[in-house]
């Protein structure tokens, strides 16, 4: 079906009238191709706009006024007979009654989420070991997950989950998940505990994960996340990149590439999993017990492809622990043209973003990391423009 | 499908064939406010016109329904009906009107909210204003999927075009909204 670009199918993408493969089709070419992506961020906004038209209620006398005029006509049409009579105005009661029920409930719940489908839209649930449980029903083969729902696995199940018709997540023992939403523009979990890996073909942004210490913010990828009864949660990336968010702070992880996070700091720095268990030892303590008397034993041990934590720790430390990092990550990859010592320990986002450019060839050359150039770059456009929300929303 | 659609079976259509009020009074109360919707935004945002719309889609369907052969589902039927009484009183509003001169829906620009939990309103409005603006070959297939919550292969019978073309329009339709509304592309507005 796909021989070019997709920008005329992406409407019908976001509204789930693509086949399965050639869903996959879109979001791979989406990813790699700018012209594409940029066309889909404007038809998404489209989607979202149109959404929040609301269905408007018929007045009350329109029924009062059509009545003489049916009247008028009803001469000339048989009368019904008696059985359907009765029956239809039993119907007719029940139905006034329902609707009138239904309506209030509607537009209860269309004052909140205006978002047509919302509320009505369900996850197809596959009982993979064990009895997983939706509210408090045990499931023997499948189910449905409704917004609002929680699935929940003890010691002996587990569950998978189908993303609406981007992907699939697989739910661990012990872990209790909750579908918050899923329309067309926007699919979020909150896994409040355990473990679930995710596989996603859809185009950056589309799937979100919350979790108690941080957003996972899907960007084309497979994962694994899980989280403690504390809190705190691990993140492994094993293809394609996932973005970890709360407030302020931010990081990308790249295939090959773990980040944890803790309640009330957010997500800590990226690092490659195959770097020395000391090096992580010391990033730990610098990003949760903000103690950075391990930063010359981490900056010792960093690989080129360090650089990856090198990067995400300029903004993270101060002064002269800042100077070090630099002249660490100089070392390896010396700034390209344009890009200054003083702007980058001032932390320019232009400077940083074009460094961070010429470091991507080291992040992704090395074994773990098999990420194609085009999904980095999809990746670090939708970093920039998160960027530029985070500052829109921050207070003045 | 909301829970009263589901009381909409073949008796009840077959009731109203045969001319029963009551069974027609269900109908109407089950598709009045979907049916209001679209006139409402097909005519500008202009209610009274919508009131005469709506009421004269219900006039027709009370002789019309007898002509329904289930050869097509009742909603598909239904939602034909409507577009064209909505393209026929928009070609005659334009035989009235010099062009352009609709019933503008108010601006939302015009006013200036104090309070963040009116800003959803507002895009409700601005988007209310932008949809007003449409061509009729953009607008309706819009309003058949967000209103009616129709399917494309749906919107298509309705429409009596391809799913392509249903596809495409959807498409078109969406991007001239970002375009025209593109100022709401700001995550202030949408609280997020």
């Amino acid at each position: 079906m796909f021989f070019g670009h997709v920008t005329k199918d992406i409407s019908a993408y976001c509204h789930g009238e693509l086949s399965s493969e050639d869903s996959k089709q879109f979001a791979e070419h989406i990813i790699s191709c700018a012209r594409c992506r940029s066309k889909f961020e404007e038809v998404k906004l489209g989607i979202k706009l149109a959404e929040q038209l609301p269905q408007l209620s018929a007045p009350d006398h329109l029924w009062r006024d059509l009545e003489p005029l049916l009247a008028k006509q009803t001469s000339s049409v048989r009368s019904g007979s008696g059985f359907w009579t009765w029956r239809v105005q039993l119907a007719a009661a029940a139905a006034v009654l329902l609707i009138a029920g239904v309506g209030g409930l509607w537009l209860y719940n269309n004052s909140r989420t205006p978002a047509i489908g919302t509320a009505k839209s369900a996850w197809q649930v596959k009982r993979l070991d064990g009895t997983p449980r939706i509210g408090s029903e045990g499931i023997s083969n499948n189910g449905e997950l409704g917004v609002g729902e929680w699935l929940e696995t003890d010691g002996r199940s587990r569950a998978q989950i189908a993303v609406s018709s981007i992907g699939n997540v697989e739910i661990d023992e012990n872990t209790r998940v909750r579908l918050l939403e899923t329309h067309a523009t926007e699919h979020r979990l909150e896994l409040a505990r355990g473990k679930m890996s995710a596989r996603i073909w859809a185009p950056p942004r589309l799937f979100f994960v919350d979790t108690p210490s941080a957003v996972a913010a899907d960007l084309g990828c497979a994962y694994t996340l899980e989280v403690d009864d504390h809190g705190a949660s691990l993140l492994h990336v094993t293809s394609g990149w996932v973005a970890l968010e709360l407030k302020d702070r931010e990081s990308m992880v790249p295939a090959g590439a773990a980040c944890e996070t803790r309640p009330g700091i957010g997500p800590g720095t990226p690092y490659f999993e195959d770097s020395p268990a000391a090096f992580r030892e010391a990033l730990k303590k610098i990003d949760f017990d903000n103690d950075s008397t391990g930063l010359s034993l981490l900056l010792d041990q960093a690989r080129p492809r360090d650089t990856l934590t090198l990067w995400h720790l300029l903004a993270r430390v101060n002064g002269a622990d800042r100077v070090r990092v630099y002249d660490k990550m100089a070392a390896f990859v010396p700034p390209p043209p344009g890009v200054t010592r003083e702007g980058v320990l001032q932390l320019d986002q232009q400077m940083l973003e074009t460094w961070r450019h010429a470091l991507e060839s080291t992040w992704m050359g090395g074994g773990g990391s098999k990420v194609p150039k085009p999904i980095a770059d999809a990746y670090f456009k939708v970093k920039n423009g998160l960027s530029r929300r985070l500052k829109e929303m921050a207070p003045k | 499908m909301m829970v009263a659609e589901q009381l909409i079976d073949e008796g009840v259509i077959e009731a109203c064939q045969q001319g029963d009020r009551a069974a027609f009074q269900l109908l109407f109360e089950t598709y009045k406010d979907k049916v209001f919707s679209i006139a409402v935004y097909s005519s500008g945002g202009d209610r009274a016109v919508a009131d005469d719309v709506t009421q004269q889609i219900f006039l027709k369907l009370f002789t019309a329904i007898r002509q329904f052969r289930g050869d097509s589902e009742f909603t598909t039927w239904l939602y034909r009906l409507v577009v064209n009484a909505c393209l026929d009183e928009r070609r005659r509003r334009r035989r009235l009107l010099p062009w352009g001169e609709t019933v503008a829906m108010r601006n939302p620009g015009d006013k200036k909210p104090q309070e963040k939990q009116y800003a959803r309103l507002e895009v409700q409005e601005a988007v209310q204003a932008a949809i007003g603006e449409l061509k009729p070959k953009f607008r309706l297939p819009i309003l058949l999927k967000y209103i009616e919550g129709l399917s494309y292969d749906e919107i298509a019978s309705v429409m009596g075009c391809s799913k392509g073309t249903v596809a495409s329009r959807l498409n078109r339709g969406h991007s001239q909204l970002a375009k025209r509304l593109s100022h709401l592309n700001n995550p202030a507005v949408w609280g997020d």
